[in-house]
């Protein structure tokens, strides 16, 4: 199960896994995305490395007009793969508080 | 227990179910069933997506202890490929180096304890262990 919408601030919310059989629904709404957005992970359990393929993909082509994707309230195991992944280093993330 | 499943990401979500039942029936946190969950679907979905034409599921067994969770995923008439040789993923690349893809298995390599890759009469087979009260981070 995972959904992913635009919440009333307009970030965008990601709720529940985001494995390789849910990556055609986030690519499909990260395509439409063309400046800076914060995405929102207090509800997304789980990303594999299809997850991390969509959020990679958007944030260079956001990046050829200077737009960035930010990233909030990541729990401790998506902190480590996303350690792992070395995307901190090209990606504001800011872990949630557990 | 072992389990077979169809060659399809569509598949996931039963793998998921199926670990789960094992993973019910031991004291395993999280901390071990997320690295867990991440291996599995790495693992078999590179199986999926890199034998495309042959047509035979991929086994799958769970054996969890409160030591921890021994994973084992069987194909067969596969060509050879060893998924404990290590990656060269530049993690410290500038974004513009990037490129999306093959994360999967140096994930794994660094989140799980142990993992093995046996060949013969191509058979493939990956064996992952997640040790419980381990922090790799």
């Amino acid at each position: 199960m995972f959904e992913i919408e635009y919440g009333s601030d307009g970030e965008i919310v990601c709720k529940g896994r985001l494995d390789a059989a849910q990556c055609e629904k986030a690519q499909s709404f990260m395509d439409d995305v063309v400046e800076s957005r914060t995405l929102n992970f207090t509800a997304l359990d789980y990303i594999s490395s299809a997850g991390l393929g969509i959020l990679l993909k958007t944030q260079k082509r956001l990046a050829e007009s200077g737009a960035a994707l930010r990233i909030i309230n990541v729990n401790n195991h998506i902190h480590d793969v996303f350690h792992y992944s070395g995307f901190h280093a090209i990606f504001d993330i800011k872990a949630k508080q557990e | 227990m072992e389990k077979a499943f169809a060659r399809s990401f569509d598949s996931l979500a039963a793998i998921f179910d199926y670990a789960e039942e094992a993973l019910a029936a031991s004291d395993v946190g999280d901390a071990v069933r997320f690295p867990v969950h991440l291996a599995l679907e790495e693992l078999f979905t590179n199986m999926v997506k890199y034998n495309p034409d042959v047509e035979g599921d991929i086994e799958v067994s769970v054996d969890a202890s409160s030591a921890g969770v021994t994973v084992t995923l069987t194909e067969y008439g596969v060509d050879e490929f060893d998924v404990t040789t290590p990656r060269n993923i530049d993690t410290d690349a500038p974004l513009k180096d990037r490129t999306p893809g093959g994360l999967g298995l140096h994930l794994i390599q660094n989140l799980v304890d142990k993992l093995e890759y046996e060949y013969h009469d191509r058979r493939s087979r990956v064996i992952f262990t997640k040790e419980s009260g381990k922090k790799h981070v």
